[in-house]
């Protein structure tokens, strides 16, 4: 494998930090070898010099794109943590279209959801799948936008193909809901129509202004602040009050916090979880 | 020392004893069955590592039917399918309904013992990758509950403060009120 000197570590960590916010700890060099070296090698660098110039010089950002797909960890897990879930199921649905029901019954009761780093899609397919177990049939009746978005331009595909293959359906997946949404074809499981068709992803980068996004009633944040500087926390969770609706309802990861990053957010408890509010 | 309990399943009772016999040799736990029908008995009462199949066998069940018994009681059990080198073509479908390999007939042995410790091994890192994720879930729990805990410890201070803050700011009342109010909320 393609050692990596000081030097280039300093370069390489300026360049991943600027194109995608992901801090990564400069004195784990295995870190940077394991996975750009194979990129390195691919394009025939003989150092990480040139292919960080490489990069650079890109000008279908091809190369860059690979390196964030390298760089970020896509882990995910259909129904991760599961309290979220009960959560969302139990008190935030239920209030949300308590308060977002129009006083005119011809009118539907719209409601907005991020999912704000959805990697694969897991995530907003979970979200998706309880507010069917939610609401059931009266489903059809309720008007809901659920966007997952993320830097990663594979992660996205593959939400949107919705194609899950064995281990990534076995961690999470009741049998029952897996029958219910999922249709097995050769040895991939894919999305139903049905579910596919209540859920939109695309490419977005957190650390960029948060434009033509609107405004939510509900935001996922989860499990991916962990990879950014305080400095860029605190912007993106700023960012997020503002695309909150004031009666919103924020979600982080289950071993995130919002202590001294950002003074907006007030954590309140239900059950075993905890989400977040506007002051 | 050898952990893995063996499955044999081969009509011909001169091949299964052979086999059978080898794998005893080498300290692996060996069960033996002479038709599919037998074989699905054994695996539903009994723990089995690897079946070692011959693809052609008389009778109702064949070696590509074992497969789908055997990863249907227990998704971690690996085939080895026997066959003849006609039939190697079945033997690459079979490798895609899941069996793990295919040797041909004569069997070579050393060949045999070799898969073996593959899947050996693989197991064992299998097992370790899965006790890692076990220990990982324990942390992330604990550390879940106590980010939440401080979390609304810290919700409530900070509560606290602004209100006390309001308190202090408020020029309209007296300073000495003031303090006797700020201090009934820091002292509740
Ligand atoms: C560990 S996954 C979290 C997935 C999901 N939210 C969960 O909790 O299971 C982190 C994701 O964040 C994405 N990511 C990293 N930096 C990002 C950025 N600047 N903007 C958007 N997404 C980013 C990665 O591509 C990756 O898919």
């Amino acid at each position: 494998m393609l050692k990596i000197t000081a030097e280039e570590l300093k370069v390489i960590a300026q360049y991943i930090h600027e194109i995608c916010g992901i801090s990564l700890d400069q004195s784990k060099s295995y870190l940077f070898e394991t996975r750009l070296g194979s990129i390195a090698e691919e394009l025939g660098c003989k150092s990480y010099r040139e292919l960080y110039d490489k990069a650079r010089r890109d000008p279908a950002k091809k190369i860059e794109r690979q390196i964030i797909d390298a760089i970020s960890t896509n882990e995910t897990l259909f129904f991760r943590d599961t309290s979220p879930f009960d959560l969302l199921k139990h008190k935030i649905i239920p209030e949300i279209i308590d308060a977002r029901t129009p006083n005119t019954p011809q009118l539907k009761t719209n409601v907005k959801i991020w999912s704000s780093a959805s990697s694969t899609g897991q995530e907003l397919y979970s979200i998706a799948m309880t507010l069917h177990e939610l609401l059931g049939t009266q489903i059809k009746n309720f008007n809901f936008k659920l966007l997952g978005t993320d830097i990663s331009d594979t992660a996205v595909k593959q939400a949107s193909y919705g194609k899950y293959n064995k281990f990534e359906i076995e961690r999470g997946l009741p049998r029952q809901t897996l029958q219910k949404h999922f249709t097995l074809f050769g040895d991939t499981w894919k999305v139903k129509d049905e579910l596919r068709g209540m859920v939109n992803f695309r490419k977005f980068n957190l650390m960029l202004p948060f434009t033509g996004l609107g405004k939510f009633d509900i935001i996922f944040c989860r499990n991916v602040a962990i990879y950014f500087t305080l400095q860029d926390r605190k912007k993106l969770f700023n960012k997020i009050a503002d695309s909150l609706a004031d009666d919103g309802y924020l979600i982080i990861g289950s071993t995130e916090s919002l202590t001294g990053i950002c003074s907006r957010f007030v954590p309140k408890r239900h059950l075993r979880a905890i989400f977040y509010q506007k002051k | 020392m050898n952990n893995l309990t063996i499955l044999v399943v081969d009509d011909d009772p001169v091949i299964k004893r052979l086999l059978g016999q080898r794998l005893v040799k080498e300290d692996y736990t060996v069960l033996l069955a002479e038709d599919g029908y037998k074989a699905e008995k054994i695996l539903k009462e009994n723990h089995v590592d690897v079946v070692l199949t011959d693809l052609m066998m008389p009778g109702e069940i064949s070696g590509i039917e074992v497969i789908d018994i055997a990863k249907d009681l227990d998704r971690n059990i690996e085939v080895i399918l026997i066959t003849a080198h006609s039939s190697v073509d079945t033997a690459v479908e079979a490798m895609k309904k899941g069996a793990a390999d295919y040797l041909e007939k004569p069997i070579n042995f050393t060949e045999l013992f070799l898969r073996l410790e593959k899947i050996d091994t693989m197991r064992s890192v299998l097992r370790s990758a899965e006790d890692l994720r076990q220990a990982m879930d324990v942390t992330e729990t604990n550390a879940a509950e106590t980010i939440q805990n401080l979390e609304i410890a810290a919700g409530d201070l900070q509560q606290k403060l602004d209100a006390i803050e309001s308190i202090l700011i408020d020029d309209e009342t007296d300073s000495h009120s003031r303090v006797t109010e700020a201090l009934n909320i820091l002292l509740n």
